[in-house]
C-alpha cells in the first residue's frame, strides 16, 4: 500500500501543478514550470494482478482528497462490466468514491431514475459495444473503439480544462499484457492505440517484469514507465467465477443491486443509499422484427486472415456490419445481449458507410423470446421507451435470467 | 387621539424600504401623483364602488385599492369611513380581504391611515372576530401578530393600547372592559402565552422545514418545545411575563429588517437578558429588534406619551432556577441576536458566496503546498521509499464528516458550505425516495455523445466556471438559452379569482396552462404564462413566436408542442402503427427531455422507421 500511496502523491502533485499552470500562478523557485501535465495513466498487468483494484484505489484517493477532482476512468477491458455490461468499453468521470463492496458494479453504477445519494451510483458513462470477451477476437474493432473513446475524451477535456487536470486512468484487459506469441503484434498495437488515444504519460505495470522491460524499451524514452508491486490480496479467479460475475453484472444492469437485509432488519442503507432505491424494474416489450435493425460486426466465426488460402480474400471483413434477419433459424439472437445504439447523424451529408462502428451505446437489451411465426420478439430493456427505428448491435454475449 | 398624533409624528418613512407580510411591494416609493381635481363626493362614490369589488382575497384588487388610497391621501378620512362601513356591511366571509386591505394600507402608507384606522379598528376587529369561522379567526390572529411590529419603526401598528386590547380579547379575557385593559397591571394568561408560543413555534418549524440544515432554527424549535412543556406544567406570573417578552423579541428579530448593529447584539448575548437596557437616542427610530418590550412598559408609555421608548429597567429581575437556564439557552442559541435569524443567515450566506471563489483558491493553494512538500519520484524505486501522508490527506485534513454516507469535508468555511450542500442533497433525495414509494425505478439510457462531452457540471471548479472560464461557443449558447428559458418559465400570471378551475390553453401551442399555488404569495398562478392583449400565452411560446418568423417556427420542432409534425407523419405513414411506436410518440408528450424521445422526430430515424 505504501507504493500505491506514493503513487497517489506523485499523481496529486501532477494534478496540482497542472492546475497551477492552468490558473497561471507562478511556479516556486527551482521548479520547472514546463511539463505540468495531469496524470494520464495506463495500467497494464497480467491476469489476477489487481489492475482494476489499483484503478479504484487511485481514483478513490483522488476524489476523496476534498479538492473536487473528478478523474476520468476508462475501462477498455471488455470482460469487465464497468458501468455497462460485459462486452462494452466505457468511460466516465468519477466524482464520488467508488464503493468496492460488490463485483456487480465494480466501478460504481450508471445513472438510474432512482434518487441516489452517492455520486458514484449516478455516473454518466460513454460506452461502445465491442461485444466479445476476448480482445483477440476482433482487434481491429477494439483499436477503432479505443480511438473513438479517446477522441470524445479529448473533446470533453477541451471543453473543460479544469476537469482535465484531474487526469485519466485507463484499466486494461490482461490480454494486453501477455498472450500467445502470435498475438504479440496485435496486443502491441492495442497498447499503442491506448497511448495515442488517451495521450498517456504514465504507464503502470502491475507485477510483470517482462512486460515492464518491454514497455521501458518501447516507450521509456517518451513517457514514464513504473512497475508497481502486485496487490498482496489478489485471489486467483477461475473461469466459472468470472462467468458468474458476468451474469451478475448483466443482472445488475437491468435489475439493480438487489440486496436483502438480514431478517429482523427493516430499513437499511448502504453507504447512505436506501436499499429499495437500488432495485430496478426493467421493462419487457414485444416488438416487431421490423422495428429493430440488428447488426453484427464481422462474421460470427472468423478464421484469421493468415489461415485463408493464398489469394483469397474474406467475403465479410472484420469491420463490416452485417444485418441479421431474426426470422432466419440460427440467427443466434435468442438470449443475446443487444447494444442499442445512438441514432445516426442527423445530417445526411455527414453519413458514411461504417458509421455504425462509431455510434455510442444508449443502453443494453436482451432478446428473451423470438416468435418467428408472428415476426415478433420480446425484448427486456432497462427502461420504458420505444426501440422503434433504432439500431442494435449483437455480440457474442448471451444472458438468461 | 392626540397621543397617537404625538406617537406617530415621526420623520418621514417614505424612503424606508421594509418587507411586511403578507404583502411586500415597493410602490410607496412612487412619487405621489399630482392630485386631480376630484371632489370628495366623487371620490367617496368611486372608492366605495371599487371597494365593493373586493369580495374575495385577490391581491391585485387589494393592491390597486391600496394604491388608490395612496394617491388620495388627502381623502384619508373618507377612505377610513368607507372601509369601516364596508367591513361592517359585508357578510362575515367577505370581511377578511377587507382587513387585508386595511392592513396593507396601514403598513405601507401608515401616515395618516394607521392613525385614522386605529379609532375604529379595535371594535371592528373584535366584532368581526366573533362572527367569523375558526379558519378565518386564525388568519386574523396571524394578522394581529404582524401588527405588533407593523409600523415602519417596527412597533405596534395601531399603537400599544389597541394591540393589547385586541390581543387580550382574543385570548380569552373578553370580560375585561376595554377601559381597564390598558390600566391593568399586565396580567398575562397562560393561554395567551401558549398561543404565542404556538405561533412562534410554527414559524420556526416552517423555517426548519425550508432549510433543514439551519441548526439555529432547529435549536430554537427545541428550546421552544421545552418552554411549552414548562408553561403547560404551570409557571408563575413573573415567568410568564418573561417568556412572553422573550418570545416577542424572537418574533421581532425575525420579522423586522436587520437594523441593529452587532455591537448592540453582543452584550445581549452575553449578559442576562432582563438587565439590559435600551440606550438608543430618543429621537432616532429605535432598532426594534433589540428592544425587549414587556407589558409593564405600557403604563409608562401611557403616562409619558412623548417618550414612548423607555429603558425597561422596570422589568423584574431574573428568577433563579431552571427558567433562567432555559432562557439563557434561548439567548445563547442566538434568538436574541439578529444574526441568528434566518434573515441574518441569508445575509451571511451571500457574503460567503462572494468569498467562496477566493476561499476555494486558498484551499487549493494550501493543498498544493502540502502535496508538493512531499516529493515522490515517479519511478519503480521511488515509489517504495518513504511513507506517504495519505491518512493526513484523507482524514486529518477533512475533519467534518457526513453522518449519513461518511463522505468527508474540510473543516473550513467553504468546506462547511460543501457539507451543508451535501446534507441538503441527502435531504432532497430522501424526500424524493419517500415520495416515490411504490413506483419502480429503472436504469436510465446513457447520454448522447454531445451531452457527455459537454457535461462538465460535476467537476472541479464549479464555482469558478461561471465567471473566469470562457465557455465554448456552443455551451455558452446553450447556457444562455437555458437561462432565458428559466426566466421565461418563472413568469406567471395570477389567476383571476373564480377562474381557478376554468381550463385555459395557450393560443400558440394549444396546450392547457396548468395553474399552481404559489406558497409565498398565497395565490393561484399560471406558471410560464404571460398576458398580452387580454389573452394568456405560454411565456416561452410567446417569446418564441415574437422572435422567430413563422416559417422558422414551423420548421422548428417546438419544445412544447405535443406531437411534432415529423412524428405525426411517422404515425400516419405507417399503415398499422405498432403499439410501441405509439407509445414512443406518447412518451414524447410526457417527457420531452429524455434522450430517446428526442430522436424520435428527427428525419433520419423517421426515414429509417418508414423504410423498415
Amino acid at each position: 500500500m505504501t507504493a500505491y500511496g506514493n503513487l497517489h502523491m506523485a499523481f496529486e502533485q501532477m494534478r496540482v501543478r497542472s492546475l497551477r499552470k492552468l490558473h497561471g500562478s507562478p511556479a516556486p523557485e527551482g521548479e520547472p514550470d514546463s511539463g505540468a501535465e495531469p496524470p494520464r495513466v495506463l495500467i497494464l498487468g497480467p491476469e489476477n494482478s489487481g489492475k482494476t483494484t489499483v484503478c479504484k484505489i487511485l481514483v478513490n484517493y483522488a476524489v476523496r482528497s476534498g479538492q473536487g477532482w473528478a478523474p476520468m476512468l476508462v475501462n477498455v477491458d471488455p470482460s469487465e462490466g464497468g458501468w455497462a455490461v460485459p462486452g462494452a468499453l466505457s468511460t466516465a468521470a468519477v466524482s464520488g468514491p467508488i464503493p468496492t463492496s460488490s463485483p456487480a458494479n465494480p466501478l460504481g453504477s450508471a445513472a438510474t431514475s432512482a434518487p441516489t445519494t452517492l455520486a458514484s451510483n449516478a455516473l454518466l458513462p460513454l460506452a461502445y459495444w465491442y461485444g466479445h470477451e476476448d480482445t483477440k477476437r476482433n482487434y481491429l474493432l477494439m483499436d477503432r473503439l479505443i480511438r473513438n473513446l479517446g477522441l470524445h475524451i479529448s473533446d470533453r477535456f477541451e471543453n473543460d480544462p479544469e476537469g482535465q487536470t484531474a487526469g485519466l486512468i485507463v484499466d486494461t484487459p490482461s490480454s494486453f499484457a501477455s498472450g500467445p506469441g502470435a498475438t504479440t503484434e496485435h496486443r502491441q498495437k492495442l497498447i499503442k492505440a491506448c497511448i495515442d488515444a488517451f495521450k498517456i504519460n504514465v504507464i503502470l505495470v502491475v507485477g510483470h517484469e517482462k512486460l515492464n522491460v518491454e514497455m521501458q524499451r518501447t516507450y521509456g524514452s517518451r513517457l514514464t514507465v513504473v512497475k508497481i508491486p502486485k496487490s498482496g490480496g489478489v485471489v486467483e479467479l477461475d473461469r466459472s467465477y468470472r462467468e458468474r460475475v458476468h451474469n451478475y453484472q448483466i443482472h445488475n444492469y437491468f435489475y439493480g443491486e438487489v440486496i436483502t437485509p438480514p431478517p429482523g432488519i427493516k430499513s437499511t442503507t448502504q453507504g447512505g443509499e436506501t436499499l429499495t432505491d437500488l432495485t430496478l424494474a426493467p421493462s419487457s416489450t414485444a416488438v416487431n422484427f421490423s422495428d429493430l435493425k440488428i447488426y453484427r460486426i464481422g462474421a460470427e466465426t472468423m478464421a484469421p486472415s493468415s489461415a485463408l488460402p493464398i489469394g483469397a480474400a474474406r467475403v465479410i471483413s472484420e469491420m463490416q456490419p452485417v444485418l441479421i434477419d431474426p426470422s432466419q433459424p440460427g440467427s443466434g439472437l435468442l438470449n443475446a445481449i443487444l447494444a442499442i445504439l445512438a441514432p445516426f447523424n442527423t445530417d445526411e451529408r455527414e453519413r458514411y458507410d461504417e458509421e455504425i462502428l462509431d455510434l455510442t451505446v444508449m443502453g443494453f437489451a436482451v432478446i428473451t423470446n423470438l416468435d418467428i411465426a408472428h415476426k415478433k420478439m420480446t425484448i427486456l430493456s432497462p427502461t420504458q421507451g420505444s426501440l422503434a427505428g433504432k439500431t442494435a448491435l449483437v455480440g457474442s454475449y448471451e444472458w438468461q435470467e | 387621539m392626540s397621543m397617537y398624533q404625538n406617537y406617530y409624528a415621526q420623520p418621514s418613512y417614505g424612503s424606508q424600504t421594509y418587507a411586511q407580510p403578507p404583502v411586500a411591494n415597493g410602490y410607496h416609493q412612487f412619487p405621489p401623483q399630482a392630485s386631480y381635481p376630484v371632489d370628495p363626493t366623487t371620490f367617496r362614490r368611486d372608492f366605495s364602488n371599487r371597494l365593493s369589488e373586493l369580495t374575495m382575497n385577490s391581491r391585485p384588487i387589494i393592491q390597486s385599492l391600496s394604491m388608490y388610497a395612496h394617491d388620495y391621501v388627502r381623502f384619508a378620512e373618507i377612505v377610513a369611513q368607507c372601509l369601516e362601513t364596508h367591513i361592517r356591511r359585508v357578510p362575515p366571509w367577505m370581511k377578511l380581504p377587507s382587513f387585508y386591505l386595511l392592513d396593507m394600507i396601514s403598513k405601507n402608507i401608515f401616515e395618516p391611515y394607521a392613525r385614522l384606522f386605529s379609532t375604529f379598528v379595535i371594535p371592528l376587529f373584535l366584532e368581526t372576530y366573533q362572527q367569523v369561522d375558526e379558519a378565518t379567526r386564525s388568519k386574523m390572529v396571524e394578522l394581529v401578530l404582524t401588527w405588533r411590529t407593523g409600523s415602519p419603526t417596527g412597533k405596534e401598528l395601531f399603537g400599544v393600547p389597541a394591540q393589547v386590547q385586541i390581543e387580550r380579547s382574543i385570548w380569552g379575557e373578553t370580560s375585561s372592559s376595554p377601559a381597564s385593559t390598558s390600566q391593568s397591571n399586565g396580567f398575562i394568561t397562560k393561554s395567551q402565552v401558549l398561543s404565542e408560543l404556538e405561533f412562534t413555534l410554527g414559524q420556526k418549524e416552517r423555517a426548519v422545514q425550508a432549510n433543514p440544515s439551519d441548526t439555529t432554527s432547529q435549536n430554537h424549535v427545541h428550546v421552544l418545545h421545552q418552554l411549552r412543556r414548562l408553561v403547560e406544567a404551570g409557571v408563575s406570573q413573573e415567568e410568564l411575563k418573561q417568556i412572553l417578552s422573550q418570545l416577542r423579541n424572537l418574533m421581532r428579530s425575525s420579522v423586522t429588517p436587520t437594523i441593529s448593529q452587532p455591537s448592540q447584539v453582543a452584550p445581549t448575548s452575553t449578559s442576562q437578558w432582563p438587565s439590559q437596557s435600551y440606550t438608543a437616542p430618543q429621537t432616532s427610530l429605535p432598532p426594534a429588534a433589540t428592544y425587549p418590550y414587556a407589558y409593564p412598559a405600557i403604563k409608562t408609555e401611557d403616562a409619558v406619551p412623548s417618550k414612548p421608548i423607555l429603558p425597561i429597567s422596570s422589568v423584574p429581575a431574573v428568577p433563579a432556577g431552571g427558567f433562567a437556564n432555559l432562557l439563557s439557552s434561548l439567548v445563547k442559541s442566538g434568538i436574541l441576536s439578529n444574526t441568528g435569524t434566518p434573515l441574518g443567515a441569508g445575509a451571511t450566506a451571500k457574503d460567503e458566496s462572494s468569498n467562496s471563489v477566493d476561499e476555494e483558491r486558498e484551499a487549493s493553494r494550501t493543498h498544493r503546498a502540502f502535496v508538493l512538500r512531499h516529493p515522490v519520484q515517479l519511478s519503480t524505486a521511488g515509489i517504495t521509499k518513504g511513507r506517504p501522508p495519505i491518512s493526513e490527506m484523507l482524514y486529518d485534513h477533512l475533519a467534518s464528516q457526513c453522518k449519513q454516507c461518511g463522505l468527508r469535508f474540510p473543516d473550513t468555511v467553504s468546506g462547511k458550505k460543501l457539507l451543508e450542500d451535501h446534507l441538503d442533497m441527502h435531504f432532497k433525495q430522501n424526500m424524493k425516495a419517500n415520495l416515490n414509494i411504490g413506483r419502480g425505478h429503472s436504469r436510465s439510457w446513457y447520454t448522447s455523445v454531445d451531452d457527455w462531452v459537454h457535461d462538465t457540471t460535476d467537476r472541479k471548479g464549479k464555482g469558478r466556471a461561471d465567471g473566469s472560464r470562457p465557455l465554448s461557443g456552443k455551451a455558452a449558447a446553450a447556457a444562455d438559452a437555458a437561462k432565458r428559458d428559466a426566466e421565461l418559465r418563472a413568469q406567471f400570471v395570477i389567476v383571476p379569482p373564480g377562474d381557478e378551475a376554468k381550463p385555459i390553453s395557450c393560443p400558440i401551442c394549444k396546450e392547457a396552462l396548468k395553474s399552481e399555488f404559489l406558497e409565498d404569495d398565497e395565490e393561484w398562478v399560471w406558471r410560464n404564462a404571460i398576458k398580452k392583449d387580454e389573452r394568456i400565452y405560454h411565456a416561452t411560446c410567446h417569446a418564441e413566436a415574437s422572435t422567430n418568423t413563422l416559417a422558422s417556427r414551423l420548421l422548428n420542432t417546438g419544445r412544447s408542442r405535443s406531437i411534432t409534425p415529423e412524428a405525426q407523419v411517422l404515425a400516419v405513414k405507417k399503415s398499422s402503427p405498432s403499439p410501441e411506436s405509439l407509445a414512443g410518440v406518447k412518451r414524447k408528450a410526457g417527457d420531452d427531455h429524455s434522450p430517446l424521445s428526442q430522436f424520435e422526430g428527427t428525419p433520419p430515424s423517421k426515414k429509417l422507421a418508414i423504410s423498415a
